[in-house]
């Protein structure tokens, strides 16, 4: 017949069923006659004759089923008939379907959510040619500047070095350069409004080295990145041309941005966001336009300023570590040429010999955001998987009592011909369309969830525009999820459900004579889901307890009621000397005149933006190893300390004195103050930055302010000093405005008041000192809310399944508890009968998620902050909570064990 | 495959031997379900005793894989029934099943005597 008539056959069979059906049944009364008939003539009596061969045939309808298997088609009945019934038994039971499929879907889909952010984050590739074959020069963990000598691991390299490397290299095909900082800036398309824009700033050869080619136009190329301040031209985002009307015509419009025009050339592919994993550049521009972006990043002829992210792609059957020995002798060799004098010293001698740099694959692209995430993320995976792992145990348990409830139903189906292996596939069916229903429902939740997550971890708007709704590879994980789940949570209850004595599981099945081992692994999987949830719950309040921690340190200033404006003064056009200055002070005098305002001032840095930092040699006091670090700098305006409500503990403020033809001045903290000048006041010694000596003498310190942060929370307390921006003039990103009173009249009173002083002066975003606090502990955040909202949802899962363990139990023993009632047993040692029950089950699954608890905690402790990972108080807490959970649950079968009726219960016999 | 016959002094019939009957039955003669039922039991004087519910899936199974072919044509005492016949593709299996039947039957005696 060949696989074509088999085929045909099947779908016969399948579509055709009358007919079929009228041919078993013709062949099946010809063989029944032809066998009578045989008999009859061996002398049978024709009665006789019949029912022998009736006999000898057995049911007619098992035959004909044993015919229709022989197909392929058969399965797919089989299968449909299986789906049919199941929905019809799930349709049967609301509740329990309703509870199984909820929990099922919140740990399906929080599952999802949490892979498909690794997924975006941390393991999917770059959008390039071969991402395999691209390498980053370092780690890439360092970005901005340095002017420091190459003495260890490199990841920051200036455009000489870029520009020769890629001369002398003979292992990678081609080498880009890319600034290590993505610049957030303003320009305007056409005679459109200004509007914020986010330049990367590229070498000739980016697009070419990654292998991108464009959706249209053009991509940047070496020509455009040749003569400084000459290649003006620019490639936009997919995403960005999409938002701006999607114009078939952009290639050849210009963009004028920060005073300077630039050609659109291209638009880049659909999906193309550059290496960096958690940015989305709207412009590529070529590096030659460094300083028209950034005039403070004028860095194309000097090789002190290391400032950008080498990416190489590997010849073809080059290994990495033929390249890296080929680039560390090119590296070395121009070091020691153009770094070090004709007679360096010993100790500059001795850090160029460190100077190395370790390529790393490039394929996942860069990013801080992985970093950062990596230990969060590794964390709500494990949260999320426990979860699953409680809900399956939960979903077998139910299912457990619900193949008991129905040994009845089991029992009269094999009975009457089916086989186990049918019934357990039905149950596995059940099983199936559960889980699907769940990760259904998830998947749709997940899409969402995952995209909260990760705005609620970072506030930034780039970061919100990366793409992380569940994609192919997220939906092929869910299903493998879902299959496993549905095998997790079905097989052992539909095995269990189907070991059956058929005799005593017809007879109405309420004999007191339950198989213990069937109540044994209920009793398991209780204890595993009490163990498990303890884990949840002992890592949220350790997390919880953290947070409590971190929010409450003393951060120096008082956050409450102030303003942070991010501006950009470069905007305004004007240059650096005391004109801007004179700009930034009818600003400040300006705002500050406003109703409700009390201070303002412009600053380098608030909190948790970045750091300056140097050492710095103070006159007069040697230096040691303990007084070489580093000390954070910052600049600021006048009112910055009052702004800040940071007190001035000694010496003066800075005010009208200190002017740019002044002595130059500086303010240190406390730390400061006690690591040169333990013993005397700091007020009216001198300090210059760097080692030299010669330079002790720069600045005069004037003023003691309180110690604060400056970067993080949970830093230790470190020294710093502050710089009057009269004395050292510079754009301002950031403007501090402390008000009183209601907000949403002060910020349009503020935009309005700078307005007015300089139409150009551009003012982005309005934020509050309590919010740039508050997200620097984000990711605390984070894993403290999920891990609470985990762990209280572990906990409903366990009084679920308690409930169902202890009702299911209840009817099962009423008998038993209306005879010992009957003997006089009273109302409360029957609830303690049930109640101690729960008990052994808390403290066994206690004993055992204790350990798991402590050693898991310990992973955790990066995380913690004031706490040890085996503080008793939260794993108490934790056991506390479970408990009264696990009782609240136990008490209602409980009780109504404890209100059986003697007579009835024996009745029910 | 190897069912056991209704008739308890009869033998059990080796794994997959009863294709291999079939189609032996078949090869001289096209016969329907019946007819191929006695015959295996004439011819094993008793032995071998194959009962509807086994014989009728059984041809249903070698008619899908295309070794058996069948048609309804009219018995000796003019009935209806569903006679069944070789294909290439049957003749074929039936000198495979026997080849290989009998290497191991060998094999099996050879086993059995030393």
């Amino acid at each position: 017949m060949g696989w074509f008539g088999n085929l045909f056959a099947g779908v016969r069979t399948l579509f055709g069923g009358n007919r079929v059906e009228r041919e078993m049944d013709a062949e099946l009364s010809a063989f029944l006659e032809a066998s009578a008939e045989d008999k009859r003539r061996a002398g049978m009596p024709p009665e006789q004759a019949a029912r022998a061969a009736r006999v000898e045939m057995g049911s007619a309808n098992a035959v004909k089923h044993r015919i229709r298997s022989a197909g392929w088609e058969s399965a797919l009945e089989e299968l449909a008939q299986d789906l049919r019934y199941s929905l019809r038994m799930l349709a049967a039971s609301p509740g329990f379907t309703l509870v199984a499929i909820l929990s099922l879907a919140l740990g399906i889909g929080a599952n999802t959510a949490i892979f498909s952010l690794m997924d975006a984050v941390m393991l999917r590739s770059l959008p390039v040619d071969e991402p395999g074959k691209i390498v980053l020069f370092g780690d890439g963990k360092a970005a901005g500047s340095t002017d420091s000598l190459p003495s260890e691991s490199s990841t920051l390299f200036s455009y000489p070095f870029y520009r020769d490397f890629s001369q002398k290299n003979q292992v990678f095909s081609g080498v880009t350069a890319i600034d290590s900082i993505e610049f957030g800036t303003h320009g305007a398309l056409g005679d459109g409004k200004q509007e914020m824009l986010h330049a990367s700033l590229v070498s000739g050869s980016y697009f070419s080295v990654l292998g991108i080619t464009p959706d249209r136009g053009r991509m940047i190329n070496e020509a455009d990145d040749q003569a400084p301040g000459n290649g003006t031209v620019a490639v936009v985002s997919y995403a960005w041309w999409q938002s701006h009307g999607n114009d078939p015509a952009i290639v050849g419009k210009t963009v004028r941005i920060e005073g300077t025009d630039y050609t659109i050339v291209g638009v880049a592919p659909r999906g193309f966001f550059g290496v960096t994993v958690g940015e989305s550049p709207d412009f590529w521009i070529p590096l030659s336009m460094e300083k028209e972006i950034s005039p403070g990043w004028n860095g194309l002829q000097k090789k002190w300023f290391q400032s950008l992210y080498l990416i190489g792609r590997l010849k073809p059957g080059v290994t990495v570590e033929q390249a890296s020995a080929n680039t560390n002798l090119n590296f070395k060799q121009y070091i020691r040429s153009e770094y070090l004098g004709p007679s360096p010293s010993q100790k500059d001698l001795a850090d160029v010999d460190h100077a190395h740099i370790d390529l790393t694959s490039a394929s996942r692209g860069l990013s801080r955001l992985r970093r950062e995430f990596s230990l969060p993320l590794q964390i709500l995976t494990t949260i999320a998987g426990l979860v699953l792992l409680i809900a399956c145990a939960n979903l077998a348990n139910l299912l457990l009592a619900r193949g008991t409830a129905r040994s009845r139903e089991f029992g009269l189906r094999m009975a009457i011909g089916a086989t186990r292996s049918r019934i357990i596939r039905q149950l596995l069916t059940e099983s199936f369309l559960l889980a699907l229903a769940g990760s259904v429902i998830g998947v749709a939740g997940a899409w969402n969830a995952s995209h909260a997550l990760l705005t609620m971890a970072s506030s930034s708007p780039q970061v919100a525009a990366m793409k992380v709704s569940p994609d192919l590879p997220v939906l092929g994980f869910t299903l493998a999820l879902t299959i496993f789940t549905a095998l997790l949570f079905g097989v052992a209850p539909a095995i269990r459900a189907t070991r059956l004595d058929l005799n005593s599981s017809l007879k109405q099945g309420r004999t007191a004579t339950v198989p213990f081992s069937r109540f044994s692994l209920a009793r398991g999987l209780i204890v595993s889901q009490i163990a498990l949830s303890l884990v949840l719950l002992a890592g949220a309040s350790l997390f919880l307890r953290s947070l409590v921690n971190l929010t409450s340190i003393d951060t120096g200033f008082d956050k409450q009621n102030v303003l942070t404006f991010s501006l950009d003064e470069y905007s305004a056009n004007l240059p650096l000397d005391a004109r801007l200055v004179t700009l930034q002070k009818q600003i400040e005098a300006r705002v500050q005149a406003l109703p409700g305002v009390h201070a303002a001032s412009f600053s380098m840095f608030t909190f948790n933006q970045g750091v300056w930092s140097d050492d710095l040699t103070v006159q007069g006091v040697p230096r040691t190893p303990e007084n070489s670090n580093n000390v954070f700098y910052n600049v600021v305006g006048n009112g910055f300390f009052s702004s800040m409500s940071l007190p001035i503990v000694a010496g003066r403020g800075f005010d009208e004195r200190d002017t740019i033809d002044s002595h130059p001045v500086a303010i240190i903290n406390q730390t400061m103050a006690n690591l040169f000048f333990p013993n005397s006041s700091p007020i009216g010694h001198h300090f210059g930055m760097g080692d030299d000596l010669s330079h002790s003498g720069d600045i005069e310190i004037v003023g003691v302010a309180r110690n604060a942060k400056y970067v993080a929370l949970d830093e230790d307390p470190v020294a710093a000093a502050y710089f009057p921006y009269s004395q050292r003039v510079q754009y301002f990103g950031n403007f501090l405005v402390r008000y009183s009173g209601d907000a949403g009249q002060i910020v349009p009173a503020v935009r309005r008041a700078i307005a007015e002083v300089n139409p150009n002066v551009l003012v982005s975003s309005v934020s509050t000192l309590n919010e740039q606090v508050e997200e620097s502990t984000a990711n605390q955040r984070l894993i403290a809310r999920l891990s609470a909202f985990f762990g209280l949802l572990a906990a409903f899962l366990v009084c679920i399944g308690i409930y169902g363990l202890l009702s299911y139990a209840v009817a099962r023993r009423t008998s038993e508890i209306g005879v010992r009632m009957a003997l006089g047993a009273r109302r409360s040692s029957v609830l303690w009968l049930i109640l101690r029950e729960i008990l052994v089950l808390v403290v066994v699954g206690v004993m055992i998620g204790a350990p798991i608890a402590l050693a898991g905690n310990r992973l955790v402790v990066k995380l913690l902050y004031g706490l040890s990972p085996a503080d008793p108080l939260s794993l108490a807490a934790a056991i506390g909570l479970l408990s009264v959970i696990a009782l609240f649950a136990g008490y209602l079968p409980a009780r109504r064990a404890s209100l059986v009726e003697p007579t009835v219960a024996l009745r029910c016999e | 495959m190897g069912q056991k016959s209704g008739d308890p002094k009869s033998g059990d019939m080796v794994q997959g031997t009863l294709e291999m009957l079939i189609l032996k039955t078949l090869a001289l003669e096209p016969m329907h379900g019946y007819g191929v039922a006695l015959r295996i039991e004439q011819v094993s004087q008793g032995v071998f005793r194959v009962n509807p519910g086994s014989l009728l899936p059984a041809l249903a199974r070698m008619e899908r894989s295309g070794r058996v072919k069948s048609e309804w044509r009219a018995t000796e005492n003019n009935r209806r029934a569903k006679y069944y016949m070789l294909t290439a593709a049957g003749r074929r299996a039936l000198r495979d099943e026997t080849d290989s039947w009998g290497r191991q039957t060998a094999a099996i005696a050879r086993i059995l005597e030393t």
